[in-house]
């Protein structure tokens, strides 16, 4: 049975691929069928959002911060309602983390705001004295990568057809400088409540920094 | 033929991976033991402003040991290991040379990039599979090369039955090829949009739940395939070649190789919660599942059996000693695992460091003790030259050890004390402590796994130094040795 | 999406309790080998004498002659 198989190493790879794709495809299909269907009311990141997404994956914060609260007492009490698989339904990619060695964010957006994100992505230490997190100064000089931010929008509307531009929902226009316009004008809104004078600066040249956009992603937690 | 006659092997890119695999093993555990140390001493993170913080070195930490050093290891044993199971030498088939070098060269160009991409922050996000679809592509190649190798080599052995070691480089090979792909499916921003942004730039084609399953399929298979099935293959070659004892038993190894290839991706259902399904089946489900799970210590046990009656080599061989420290360390974290995946365990144990030290006390203790064995075996015959020192070797083991005891300790008691204390409550039923309450019980364990893996990193400076010194001055073979790697004092 | 759940559940018990059977009827048949002539530990040998060489434990060329007559 088995043993022939090592003299006929075409067979062998076979078996062994049919094997190791099975058990796969059983286990993945079935729960691809409970597609992850928006909860209703769920709407998808605006451009400006999505330029923060991407600052947090760039510089890894999922590495230390989850976005899953699991239904248990201790941490619906800690970090609010226990999260729901249609919440994700515009998460590309997930950003679930496998570790929690800062607190989750799942609904940072509910319990932070604005100037206490600017004031701890500063100096962590200023405002939770012996936090671990590391200082990002470079966020408030790096700009947004908006024109990717952009690209993603028009993407996940075209191909995976993310309802934009759909009633009550964020826009999506046809070309970069009215995307542009619009992203400012949402970054102008944060800008408000915050204090750099350099980030302020930039914005009133149409210069999106790092931070404005990553606490537009944070505040969209909720 | 007769013996004068000159083909012998030809070891030219198993030589290339061993400078590779010491070069990404340096690299690699040096920015772990950075990014341990700012997490006890987070002003580290500043040294180079946005280039040192942890988000953007630890990806350079796992891909490093993973892809660096870990499957340059794979591939430089791969080189030496399937000629001569097959009795086929590169030297007789230019093309298979010419392939193996084109592999070899490709996979350096991708560590290049993915070490200029990660430290940009270029990532997709998904853990162990961050490189952007132009790496990916060259990733392809890489793999279908040694695709090509592989078969190649086999379609013109001269022995009919392949080698338990090659079953798993098999095994490597095809499941790491699905499991890549499929994960790494995603549409390039650049091809739908105008373009304005990153040309690099891709969107995953799965969305949130279903992305996160084909994320943790991918990434609980890819430790399998790479970390275990990947030194299974080593460690069937080595010691039985090093202590010249055949293996305890062929038909337990034809049986423990199927049990776990059934088991990995099969028993992994334990995330399964089958709701309606009756709850005596469900237990015999689990029953089951720890039967499946007691045939793939099979590999241990043959490993250790192997050496029945001959654990004086122990005491006289340091590179017995690293394996068989290694197939202890492969028993005890196979343990560890389906003990962490049982449902109450994991609501303590997931997203704390309890999981970091199970990650490591396999990768430290297993992976990184058996590629370190099969180097030092592999040395004398490639260079042609004794080991330079087996007092080295002997400190070297020492060293490790400890660092790995530290570590691991450290890290349970870190990650049980954070599991507890994020549920703690107090006698009215609040929580009895804040986030940062469970940040400051941990930093003496930081600091501890801080030393822990500084130690082990000394042990590797110490078996770096030692491989050059071989491949420089070591005293020179005339002739293969044919067991026991010769070493001087 | 209940149903699937529970063909789910299903399949996976019966091809829990299959996958044991197989194996453990597998490593019976292996060591009932011996009596059908069947030595399979001689294979190990393919690892301690791998010199080019060393005499060479079933060369495929045999496999080929045999089968072309």
């Amino acid at each position: 049975m088995f043993h022939w198989l090592e003299k006929n190493p075409f067979f062998f790879t076979v078996v062994l691929f049919v094997v190791i794709a099975f058990a796969g495809l059983v286990e993945i299909l079935p729960n691809f069928a409970e597609s992850s269907r928006p909860i209703v009311g769920k709407k998808p990141y605006t451009m400006l959002e999505l330029a923060g997404r991407n600052v947090y994956i760039k510089d890894n914060c999922m590495s230390c911060h989850s976005q899953l609260i699991r239904p248990f007492k201790s941490e619906t009490d800690r970090y609010g309602s226990y999260s729901l698989s249609g919440e994700y339904a515009y998460d590309r990619p997930f950003l679930w983390s496998s570790k929690r060695t800062g607190p989750d964010l799942h609904r940072v957006g509910n319990y932070r705001s604005t100037d206490w994100h600017e004031n701890h992505m500063k100096d962590p230490q200023a405002i939770v004295a012996g936090s671990i997190m590391p200082k990002y100064p470079w966020h408030f000089t790096n700009s947004a990568d908006i024109a990717t931010a952009f690209d993603e929008a028009v993407t996940v509307m075209k191909v995976f057809g993310v309802p934009y531009n759909k009633e009550g929902n964020p826009t999506v226009p046809a070309t970069f400088s009215e995307a542009k316009a619009e992203m400012i004008a949402e970054a102008k809104e944060i800008a408000k409540d915050m204090k750099d004078p350099g980030v302020k600066a930039a914005l009133e040249n149409g210069d999106i920094k790092e931070i404005v956009a990553l606490i537009a992603y944070l505040n969209s937690l909720k | 033929m007769q013996q004068s006659t000159a083909v012998s092997y030809d070891y030219t890119v198993a030589r290339w991976f061993t400078y590779t695999t010491i070069a990404f093993g340096i690299i690699g555990m040096l920015v772990g033991v950075i990014i341990a140390l700012q997490l006890a001493f987070p002003a580290l993170n500043g040294i180079a402003g946005e280039y040192s913080s942890f988000g953007r070195l630890r990806p350079l930490h796992t891909n490093g040991i993973i892809y660096g050093f870990t499957l340059s290891g794979i591939w430089a044993s791969w080189y030496y290991i399937s000629q001569r199971v097959l009795k086929v030498s590169l030297n007789e088939y230019p093309f298979l040379k010419l392939i193996s070098k084109l592999h070899f060269a490709v996979y350096f160009v991708i560590m290049l990039l993915a070490v200029v991409t990660l430290w940009m922050g270029i990532s997709t996000s998904k853990e162990y599979i961050q490189l952007e679809w132009p790496i990916d592509i060259l990733v392809v190649v890489a793999w279908v090369l040694w695709g090509i190798s592989i078969f190649g080599a086999i379609g013109v052995r001269r022995e009919k039955t392949i080698y338990i070691s090659l079953w798993y480089f098999i095994a490597t090979f095809l499941a790491i090829a699905m499991l890549y792909i499929f994960n790494n499916l995603a549409v390039p921003t650049a091809f739908v949009s105008e373009g304005v942004g990153a040309w690099y730039h891709s969107v995953s084609l799965y969305a949130g739940t279903n992305d996160a399953l084909v994320q943790w399929w991918f990434g609980h298979n890819a430790v399998a395939f790479i970390f275990t099935s990947g030194i299974i293959a080593l460690i069937y070659y080595f010691l039985p070649k090093e202590s010249g004892q055949p293996v305890f038993s062929y038909k337990l190894s034809l049986y423990s190789f199927w049990s776990l290839m059934f088991v990995y991706l099969w028993a992994g259902g334990h995330h399964l919660i089958y709701s309606t399904v009756p709850d005596w089946m469900q237990t015999f489900g689990s029953v089951f599942s720890v039967v499946l799970i007691l045939p793939s210590w099979g590999t241990a046990i043959n490993m250790l059996l192997t050496m029945k009656g001959q654990w004086q080599q122990i005491a006289e061989n340091p590179i017995i000693k690293l394996m068989i420290l290694a197939s202890t360390f492969y028993m005890f974290s196979t343990l560890e695992g389906p003990i962490q995946a049982i449902k109450s365990v994991n609501a303590l144990a997931h997203f704390t460091d309890w999981i970091v030290g199970h990650v490591h006390d396999g990768v430290l203790g297993w992976v990184a003790f058996m590629i370190m064995a099969a180097l030092y075996h592999m040395a004398p015959r490639l260079f042609k030259r004794e080991i330079y020192s087996k007092k080295l070797v002997d400190i070297q083991f020492w060293i490790q050890t400890v660092g790995i005891v530290l570590y691991f300790t450290s890290m349970w008691i870190a990650g049980i004390t954070q599991g507890l204390m994020w549920r703690a409550t107090d006698q009215f039923g609040n929580l009895a402590y804040s986030f940062i309450d469970t940040v400051n019980a941990l930093h003496p364990y930081y600091a501890i796994r801080g030393l822990g893996g500084l130690l082990y990193l000394i042990g590797f400076f110490i078996f770096s130094y030692n491989m050059y010194k071989t491949m420089t001055v070591g005293k020179e073979l005339t002739e293969e040795p044919a067991n026991k790697t010769p070493m001087s004092a | 999406m209940e149903t699937i759940r529970e063909i789910q559940g299903y399949a996976y018990f019966g091809m829990t309790v299959v996958f044991v059977i197989a194996l453990y009827g597998y490593i019976v048949y292996l060591y009932k080998g011996k009596k059908r002539g069947m030595d399979y530990e001689k294979y190990s040998n393919l690892a301690l004498h791998d010199d080019l060489n060393d005499q060479i434990l079933e060369a495929r060329n045999d496999e080929e002659k045999d089968s072309s007559k």
